[in-house]
């Protein structure tokens, strides 16, 4: 790995901002695209093609090339993102509803609620290293200060880990408040639930990362994605790879997906927490699912797979002497979070909805033991190496 | 001991996983080819659809090798018929030893598609064709006979124009 570059005060300013539009763009391109892909994932999976309509045939993106394969009668070549003129539907339909707040809700709280929940969402991607090595380094002659290296997060802090699983966990409060403050039945069972396994499951989560953290001895986001892929013991390997089950299960259960979806069960409660919702509020709720979903799949990509290191567990040592993918990238670190955002889906659309008590019994009976235990491991594997 | 086993290692999701994932790449590796379709979606108004062989869409008369109409007017259709949607009179034509329908009255708009006329028929003279886009604007449309240019007993029914593919 290149030393980190010790950078002058404009540097690191001019770093940050370019790494926040970088996050801001980063998350309205990824969650609308994941926002595609679960129609068309889920769609491939259950033997049909998902959303198909809308730049298939002659409107859209694809349409006029289309045309032409429709009528020689074929199914055109660029089918692979038929529909994606959907999401602009979705996102104008979001934005053009009626925004109703119910005339008994607790009106400042029930607004309050979904930008909590979104705020709480997007801060975290300030502490989220997306290098070393870099997929692009400013040269020397660019005009600003003699070259930009691209080099660490926006904020790289020295408790990185601690600040993203501080306010992820304030997540959980937009729900709750939005759901109490809805004054309604189904929302409110939908937040007591939520809370609950949110609780329930944050023990696992934090302790199933203890465990490297253990192995690496920082809290740096950088750092610890270094040590982990690069200087870790070959006996972490198997506690790595059960530590990553873990973080992934409880990663689902934090972010409400199938088949953790609790506060959301559309048979049981009508639609959770966020019945009463309408509107681009409802829409903060779903973009809030969507952005914790990739923070999940940034978190499990860095410490478990690598980040921007070709392979885990501290095996990139091996990888390291390959001549171009060798390299640290972030683009290997980008590709692991669509891989991980891939397996979102792709369990959603194989599990169905677990019952509650399962749920619980799962995170209180067997997961926080199963995480306690890795952590005393890993404090071995440290101790022996 | 076997159920915290069974609890710890997700095999049973791991098997689960296996089909889905499976399908997905099945699906998402031909999806654009028309001809190995391992998906169950069907691009209906672009690409046309197979139907069943015994499908039953629209009451069509049928022609012997001479041209002449085969119906002898026996009526067996007409009175088995639930809904009484067919109506026959009969006439005679010279040189011809059975009867033959001046008139064959079919209002598709009543018609429950239960193929009991076909069965009923000795002569084999009607069949239900393989049309299903049997959608009019008009009712008039519906009420199809021996005579006329587009609506007859003959030949099937002109598709209305719906869609984009039939455009142009």
């Amino acid at each position: 790995m290149n030393a980190p570059v010790q950078m002058t005060l404009l540097q690191t300013c001019v770093m940050a901002i370019l790494q926040a539009v970088a996050a801001v763009i980063f998350i309205f391109v990824v969650v609308p695209m994941t926002i595609y892909a679960e129609r068309k994932v889920i769609g491939h999976a259950q033997d049909r093609l998902g959303a198909t309509r809308i730049a298939g045939h002659r409107v859209g993106l694809t349409g006029f090339l289309n045309k032409w394969m429709w009528r020689a009668g074929k199914v055109p070549i660029l089918s692979y993102w038929r529909g994606l003129p959907m999401l602009v539907g979705d996102i104008a339909k979001m934005f053009l509803k009626e925004d109703v707040v119910p005339s008994k809700a607790d009106r400042a709280i029930f607004l309050a609620a979904p930008c909590l929940s979104m705020i709480a969402a997007v801060v975290v991607f300030g502490a989220i290293s997306f290098a070393p090595g870099a997929l692009f380094i400013m040269p020397k002659w660019f005009p600003i200060v003699g070259g930009l290296p691209f080099n660490g997060a926006m904020t790289d802090m020295n408790v990185g880990l601690l600040f993203i699983l501080g306010i992820a966990s304030v997540g959980v409060y937009g729900i709750v408040l939005g759901a109490w403050a809805s004054n309604s039945k189904y929302p409110l069972l939908g937040g007591l639930r939520s809370g609950a396994q949110i609780v329930s499951y944050e023990v696992p989560l934090t302790l199933s990362l203890l465990a490297p953290v253990v192995l690496a001895g920082t809290l740096n986001f950088g750092t610890l994605t270094r040590v982990l892929a690069v200087e870790s013991s070959p006996l972490a390997i198997p506690l790595m790879a059960v530590g990553f089950l873990v973080y992934l299960t409880c990663g689902f259960a934090e972010t409400n997906r199938v088949p953790f979806d609790m506060p959301e069960a559309e048979n049981e409660l009508v639609a959770g927490f966020h019945t009463e919702y309408s509107g681009m509020r409802f829409g903060f709720f779903y973009l809030a699912e969507y952005i914790n979903m990739v923070v999940v799949s940034c978190l499990a990509g860095a410490f478990f797979l690598g980040g921007p290191y070709l392979l885990p567990f501290g095996l990139h040592q091996f990888a390291a002497k390959l001549p171009v993918i060798g390299a640290p990238n972030a683009l290997w670190y980008v590709l692991k979070i669509i891989f991980l955002l891939w397996v979102f889906i792709w369990v959603r659309a194989t599990i169905p909805r677990y019952r509650y008590d399962q749920i619980m019994s799962v995170a209180w009976k067997y997961l926080i033991p199963l995480t306690l235990v890795l952590v005393v491991l890993a404090g071995a594997v440290r101790f022996v190496s | 001991m076997k159920k915290i086993l069974k609890t710890l290692i997700p095999i049973d999701i791991a098997k689960g996983l296996k089909v889905t994932g499976k399908y997905f790449f099945k699906v998402f590796l031909t999806a654009n080819r028309a001809k190995k379709r391992p998906h169950g979606t069907e691009e209906y108004p672009e690409v046309p659809v197979k139907l069943q062989p015994r499908f039953r869409g629209r009451l069509t008369m049928l022609k012997d090798e001479q041209g002449e109409i085969k119906c002898v007017c026996c009526l067996a259709c007409e009175k088995i018929c639930p809904t009484q949607v067919i109506t026959i009179e009969s006439g005679k034509k010279e040189g011809r030893k059975t009867k033959l329908p001046t008139r064959y009255d079919f209002e598709m708009e009543r018609c429950i598609f239960c193929e009991f006329c076909v069965e009923s028929c000795g002569f084999d003279s009607i069949i239900l064709n393989h049309q299903f886009e049997l959608a009019a604007y008009n009712r008039e449309d519906f009420s199809i006979g021996m005579l006329g240019k587009e609506h007859n007993m003959f030949e099937v029914t002109p598709v209305a124009k719906f869609s984009y593919s039939d455009e142009d």
